[in-house]
């Protein structure tokens, strides 16, 4: 579900190859994120451009990730949104809450 | 009678000529077929987000085999409950014992014929549907038994103002979406409206964790008489925050203050979508939204608080948002403004709430894909 894109020195790019993020795959794409933290101990930015539709219990799924990984002082960070998924974060304030970028280059060009 | 979904089947082989023959045999039975020419290819269809009611693969496969595709799958908490039948020529019975291990449902050799091999996975299935049909009922009788109900069982009769509700439990199981009417007296009316992110019994099973948070912290307000909705959100939020159990539950929060003397409403919200406010002048429909975060997501979650004023005629909607999600063609969406769009027609020409529910799901495309409910206010 996720694959590792590039490792920079302090954020690991992964990419999510799903096209509906739902209840059916929210706990595993849980239990790889916190896989992938375990072993690069460093903040997480996901590419979610090949996600059309999520719900909320994958959104749900998102944010504990975010959760957890904040009480190690690390960070997730959402790229590549759909213009529906954008409204949805932004409808429910989770825009607020999470760093979003357009493409991992942002990131990179930093 | 209700037209049943067609069960959609994954078929896993790299013979292609067996594929495609096996794939028009069910097309042809009313399947809806997904093939992938090797284990490697099916997992990645999964991983896409393919949703197969039940698994047939080839055991014998160049790269990873039948077995070590089961292997791969037990290990996948999003794959591991799917029915898989494997298919082979061989007929040695060590490989019918060590399929069998893998908590394959059934062994099916290839030479069956296939009209036979079709009449199996048809039985398998109905099995497993009467199974789970079973497990939810003893839930639901569980559930009754207990008299817990996370959706009122009626609207409230307030001063000045006709409030109705419309739920719609996902796949008919109580889920995530939580409603209370809290009536403190003749002029304070409350009106809770959460979503718990998740589905069906495990969201549902924490929406009375939730409640009786609300519960306390609206009793504690109005026993204060400190009628500030955003107060109470924040209230709630803090105490979630501590719960060892719901400090990982999320859910979101619309809480609404109904004031019958000055007919004024009070609105906080939790990452819950914005109201729709209609204007029986205008005839415009305008979003009411505020900027509180989810609760249990931080100790500091931002609630402010709004004042909305209804005049004659006018009409406030507060809904989850498995109304705004819908099917089409292309696969499942969310648009907050396609829903506004279909409702407004409605607005103008009707005014029977439950009517206006009931129709704006009527279209076929319109399958649910989680819990639906919505409130209606409408001052008279």
């Amino acid at each position: 579900m996720i694959k590792v894109y590039k490792e920079l020195n302090n954020i690991l790019l992964v990419n999510l190859n799903i096209k509906e993020a739902s209840l059916e795959n929210g706990d595993a794409f849980k239990a790889e994120v916190i896989k992938l933290f375990d072993k690069y101990h460093k903040s997480i930015a996901i590419n979610m451009s090949a996600v059309e539709y999520i719900d909320s219990s994958f959104l749900g799924s998102i944010v504990s990730v975010f959760k957890h990984l904040i009480s190690f002082q690390a960070d997730v960070v959402l790229v590549g949104l759909s213009k529906d998924i954008t409204n949805l974060f932004a409808l429910t304030r989770l825009d607020k809450v999470f760093k979003i970028y357009n493409s991992f280059d942002e990131i990179t060009n930093q | 009678m209700a037209i049943s979904k067609p069960k959609q089947i994954l078929l896993v082989d790299d013979d292609q000529l067996f594929l495609k023959l096996i794939e028009q045999v069910f097309k042809k039975s009313g399947f809806k077929c997904t093939v992938a020419p090797s284990a490697e290819a099916a997992i990645i269809l999964l991983q896409e987000g393919t949703k197969p009611d039940i698994i047939l693969s080839d055991y014998l496969m160049l790269k990873m085999n039948g077995f070590e595709f089961r292997r791969y799958l037990m290990n996948d908490p999003a794959f591991k409950d799917i029915p898989f039948v494997f298919l082979t020529f061989f007929s040695d019975k060590d490989l019918v014992e060590k399929g069998l291990d893998l908590q394959a449902i059934d062994y099916v050799i290839k030479d069956t014929p296939i009209n036979v091999i079709v009449s199996k996975v048809n039985n398998i299935l109905f099995a497993v549907d009467k199974q789970r049909e079973l497990s939810e009922n003893e839930v639901k009788k569980a559930a009754k038994s207990l008299n817990i109900k996370s959706i009122p069982v009626k609207p409230p009769q307030i001063k000045e103002f006709s409030v109705d509700f419309w739920h719609q439990a996902y796949h008919d199981i109580p889920g995530g979406d939580f409603i209370d009417f809290i009536k403190v007296n003749d002029r304070y009316n409350f009106i809770v409206l959460g979503d718990i992110m998740g589905k069906k019994w495990m969201a549902w099973f924490f929406t009375f964790g939730f409640l009786s948070y609300v519960r306390s912290a609206v009793r504690f307000a109005a026993f204060n008489e400190e009628y500030s909705t955003a107060k109470i959100l924040q209230q709630v939020n803090s105490i979630i925050c501590f719960d060892e159990v719901l400090k990982d539950i999320l859910s979101s929060l619309s809480l609404l203050l109904i004031d019958s003397e000055t007919n004024r409403i009070t609105y906080a919200g939790a990452g819950d979508l914005p109201l729709l406010q209609y204007s029986n002048e205008t005839g415009e429909l305008t979003m009411v939204s505020s900027s509180g975060l989810l609760l249990g997501l931080f100790e500091e979650g931002n609630y402010s608080e709004k004042e909305i004023v209804l005049n004659q005629g006018d009409r406030l909607f507060v809904f989850t948002d498995g109304m705004i999600d819908f099917i089409d063609k292309t696969g499942k969406k969310s648009d907050y403004n396609q829903f506004s769009k279909t409702l407004k027609p409605f607005m103008e020409r009707e005014n029977n709430f439950t009517h206006i529910a009931k129709s704006l799901f009527t279209d076929s495309l319109n399958e649910q894909v989680d819990d639906r409910s919505i409130i209606s206010i409408y001052k008279n």
